[in-house]
């Protein structure tokens, strides 16, 4: 297959990236434990736990990108994969599926949180998973044009780099109306969706979300990216705003996991209405 | 429902908190109330004290959500229980329950919930004012129905005296 004059097989050994990022989230993710060593244990419950779900989709996710990293490399150690297409596409596909499932599990379970109802939404994942496409974009481009500096060689040629800016600058428009929509829902919807709207917008979140979010994950990148699309030679602006849009997609990350609010109590809840109404005062009697 | 539950009357409770103590001597040992498994929530300024635990919801999201299955119900003792060798204090229960009632014990790095102490709960043995009672579900609103009665009856015999 040659499409733009790139053969995909070039690109695989950047796929190394892959299990080893997820690896890595992975590891943090045992280490977030209690009890450490009992990590297997995760895999009990997977038709109703997403957290043993997860569980399966990121180890499949890792052993199907190393093996496909491990077959990339055998020709460049003389072992001729010519006539392994037929596997490579199928570890593609499922590799792709995995991946996928990869991005978008994360926000499913956070949106399992039915007592936050700013979780408790579809565009929570929705929104992961196009951030993880956005921010899985730029980390191949910027891969694929360290090679081109490192081999010294042009093996991502000027127009898939140029397609590739284009798809990304589309995903991050895509990334920046979806989040638009989710905050939208959310403030439209029940109480505790406003509080963690307002929480993010003008409260305790707001420079995470205006400059975290807004400038350095939507803004300086498309700006940048803009720019590099007239001025192919001036490289260093592709990988700031790989910085930029990496930095982003961390913030999108931490600003809505930081601004669930659970609903409160219905007890706590009635205390903490009479006491904004102030009816509530010393040696009221409650009873 | 069937069993018996814990009832709470929050009218009652002092705020002593010496219900967190008796459970947190139970269960661990040692008295420290931040190992407890029922929490008293306090708003001082209104003096009004509420000791929540978990409240064995018949549909519960802690085991929908537990990876381990560890988090379980006891139909026997009309319960949810988490079996400690299988917990690995991954939290996931805490954050999905509405109640707040499991709590992450630091110690034994597990998450911890009311287990109605194998049938004698301690909370209610040392509630002095009788706030926390262990009654049968199906009876649990009958004291304050009784109290109601007898108010009435008060009432009503004050005013043939009168």
């Amino acid at each position: 297959m040659d499409w733009l004059g790139y053969i995909p097989d070039d690109l695989r050994p950047m796929i190394l990236w892959g299990p080893i990022l997820v690896a890595i989230g992975a590891l943090f993710l045992v280490l977030k434990l209690g009890i450490k060593r009992r990590f297997l244990n995760t895999i009990l419950n997977p038709m109703t736990s997403w957290l043993s779900r997860g569980f399966y989709i990121l180890s499949a996710c890792i052993v199907i990108g190393t093996i496909t990293f491990l077959i990339s490399i055998l020709p460049y150690l003389g072992i001729s994969i010519s006539d392994w297409s037929p596997l490579l596409t199928v570890l593609d596909i499922v590799g792709f599926i995995f991946a996928l499932a990869t991005a978008i599990y994360t926000g499913i379970l956070i949106q399992s949180v039915k007592y936050v109802t700013f979780w408790n939404t579809s565009f929570l994942p929705t929104l992961y998973t196009v951030s993880a496409l956005s921010t899985g974009t730029i980390t191949v481009m910027m891969s694929a044009l360290a090679y081109n500096i490192v081999t010294a060689s042009s093996g991502y040629p000027e127009q898939l780099m140029a397609a590739l800016t284009l798809t990304e600058q589309i995903l991050i428009i895509i990334e920046a109306i979806v989040l638009a929509l989710y905050l939208f829902t959310r403030y439209r919807g029940e109480e505790y969706g406003t509080y963690s709207v307002r929480l993010l917008l003008s409260g305790n979140l707001k420079y995470i979300f205006w400059i975290g979010i807004i400038v350095s994950g939507f803004f300086f990148p498309v700006t940048l990216e803009g720019i590099y699309s007239r001025l192919h030679e001036q490289h260093f602006l592709l990988f700031l705003a790989g910085a930029f849009l990496l930095l982003g997609g961390f913030f999108i990350r931490y600003a809505t996991v930081y601004a669930g609010i659970k609903e409160q109590h219905p007890m706590q809840q009635w205390v903490e209405n009479q006491r904004s109404l102030n009816t509530l005062k010393p040696g009221t009697d409650v009873t | 429902m069937h069993g018996k539950v814990l009832v709470i009357d929050y009218e009652k409770c002092t705020g002593c908190r010496e219900c967190e103590l008796a459970c947190s001597v139970y269960h661990t040992g040692a008295s420290n109330p931040s190992r407890s498994r029922i929490k008293v929530i306090k708003w001082e300024w209104e003096g009004i004290y509420l000791p929540m635990t978990c409240q064995n919801c018949e549909k519960p999201f802690c085991v929908e959500v537990c990876p381990t299955k560890a988090c379980h119900v006891d139909p026997g003792m009309n319960r949810v229980i988490i079996d400690p060798d299988k917990c690995i204090g991954c939290k996931t229960c805490i954050l999905a329950c509405p109640f707040g009632a499991p709590s992450f014990d630091e110690v034994e790095r597990i998450t911890v919930k009311c287990d109605y102490c194998d049938g004698d709960p301690q909370c209610v043995r040392f509630c002095e004012v009788g706030a926390i009672k262990y009654v049968d579900a199906a009876l649990f609103n009958s004291d304050k129905q009784y109290a109601a009665a007898e108010k009435l009856i008060n009432i009503k015999s004050g005013m043939i005296n009168e």
